[in-house]
């Protein structure tokens, strides 16, 4: 447990498909900026570093945005990590204030994302993608990660209803959560009938590009004593990256080596968790995700989506996850933080998890060229 | 029009980097030379439906898009391949890797990898470009 660090607030600004022209990157950050800080009750003054993630600020930085946002710091960071980003910066802010190199960080992400954006993103991701995939042409992850559900599928005889599981969960959940984009109650028959976009992957395992921003307050334990309201600790992180260079079947990944020491620094048991926030770019990744950490104990993954995922809708991607709320460019990586620091402050509305103690959080990301090559994850705690 | 399939191979430990990289992640060498990889399975397949009609690509050609076959090749030696693939190439099947380097095509019965499409080079220089419905592929009955 960190002892010096906690999460003291959230905000999300309200995820839009096609955002009207005036509202741009920044303005989606913004807004879950102040929002993040109401809900900490911590003035803007008050802020002394402050972390972001985004895709299309360029060419502004960190440092542009804290200008324009009227944030005077003494720490500063930028992620380009994607879907890791948010586990990575909160280890980094979690780090400062320890050290005493800051106070209160507001962590950040968003970015204004259409099609014409998400496409130019998708084939230069990287030189890898603009040099070797985009050419064929690929057009953006879908196709791999298609590769990687039939793969998995293969492994762990899964059907396409097995994996419809994950979506059908998490619109149940998103039935509940008035921030997600597509909050329509799905039946099988919708998953199954619906467009085919890469074999077997259909659109609904595919997120819906949407803009938005996300935001939390992390700040000493000190000062989170002092605003009287919950907050979150953070019992332990764990990263890996780039462990199999691109070698291995992208289905035993990073998160298996960081497992057995990421419940030993947590002090816990994958069972001890009362909720999971996984990154959820596709289905098979959030099984991944999950088997690879040690929270499907019997190895029986087909039992685990019928059974545990979607009849006894144990608690994972209670927003409704990226697959229905939406995925904001790199404020994906945060998304699922967010709803967690919800859950855990007992503020999450018509999905409050009863008694919500502790979470299972991690971000995944930055396909180099056939699978993800980020894995980090978070153990949080309520505190107070 | 195409060309062999190449990887870098370590010159000293003889690990196959595809796409190269710049030190070998097995014994850190930086020396690497040319290998050609042409013969694999095909392990996972999937046709991408296509997402806009038409998009510019980033260095200003503009792309037809259609359906497009894709597979991941386990090539024999190893590196798993991310190919652009003929209609009828299925799961199981053997394959040859080609390259196309300035139009990434598919012959047919052979398969080409995403070789660098250079900036500014012609799609459809005499050939069907990237994005040719797999139907119109010269030889395809």
């Amino acid at each position: 447990m960190s002892d010096g660090a906690r999460i003291v607030g959230s905000g999300e600004a309200r995820y839009v498909r096609h955002p009207s022209v005036e509202r741009r990157t920044e303005t989606f950050i913004a807004e879950a900026v102040m929002e993040a800080l109401d809900d900490a009750g911590i003035p803007l003054t008050e802020v002394d570093g402050f972390a972001v993630s985004s895709f299309s600020l360029q060419p502004d930085h960190a440092i542009d945005l804290m200008w324009k946002l009227g944030i005077s710091a003494r720490w500063t960071m930028e992620d380009t990590n994607g879907g890791a980003s948010a586990v990575n910066m909160l280890q980094h802010a979690m780090r400062a204030i320890e050290a005493g190199d800051a106070e209160t960080i507001v962590i950040a992400s968003g970015d204004r994302m259409e099609k014409r954006e998400f496409h130019l993103m998708t084939d230069q991701y990287n030189k890898v993608a603009r040099d070797y995939l985009a050419p064929l042409p690929l057009n953006g992850p879908n196709a791999l990660f298609a590769f990687l559900t039939q793969r998995y599928a293969k492994q762990e005889s899964l059907t396409q209803a097995d994996f419809a599981c994950i979506p059908l969960a998490q619109r149940a959940w998103a039935t509940k959560n008035p921030g997600a984009v597509y909050r329509k109650p799905m039946t099988l028959d919708d998953y199954l009938s619906s467009v085919p976009i890469a074999p077997p992957l259909t659109r609904f395992d595919c997120v819906p590009i949407v803009s938005g921003g996300n935001a939390i307050v992390v700040t000493s334990a000190e000062k989170a004593a002092k605003l009287g309201a919950p907050s979150v600790g953070i019992r332990a992180i764990r990263a890996s990256y780039n462990p199999d260079h691109q070698d291995g079947d992208g289905l035993t990944t990073g998160f298996a080596d960081i497992r057995d020491d990421l419940w030993t620094a947590a002090g816990c048991r994958p069972e001890d968790v009362d909720g999971a926030w996984i990154y959820d770019d596709y289905p098979v990744m959030v099984l991944v995700q999950l088997q690879n950490l040690g929270l499907i104990p019997d190895g029986d993954v087909s039992r685990y989506l019928n059974q545990t995922i979607l009849e006894d809708a144990w608690p994972v991607n209670t927003s409704g996850g990226q697959l229905s709320a939406g995925q904001a460019g790199a404020a994906g990586g945060l998304h699922g933080m967010v709803e967690s620091v919800r859950q855990l402050r007992g503020v999450a509305g018509e999905r409050q998890v009863p008694d919500a103690q502790l979470g299972l959080v991690t971000g995944y990301g930055m396909v180099l060229y056939t699978h993800g090559s980020c894995h980090n994850a978070a153990i949080l705690e309520r505190i107070g | 029009m195409s060309s062999h399939f190449v990887v870098a191979k370590c010159r000293s430990c003889g690990y196959l980097a595809y796409p190269p990289r710049i030190a070998c992640p097995t014994c850190g060498s930086l020396e690497f030379r040319r290998q050609v990889l042409d013969q694999g399975t095909v392990t996972e397949v999937t046709t991408r439906r296509p997402v806009n009609k038409r998009r510019q690509l980033p260095w200003g050609n503009w792309l037809d898009q259609h359906a497009t076959r894709l597979a991941t090749i386990t090539s024999d030696l190893g590196p798993r391949i991310v190919a652009l693939v003929p209609e009828g190439v299925d799961v199981g099947d053997r394959v040859t890797l080609r390259s196309q380097a300035s139009t990434a095509i598919a012959l047919p019965g052979q398969v080409v990898a995403g070789q660098p499409l250079l900036p500014g080079g012609t799609v459809g220089d005499g050939g069907p470009g990237i994005g040719t419905p797999l139907s119109d592929y010269p030889g395809r009955k």
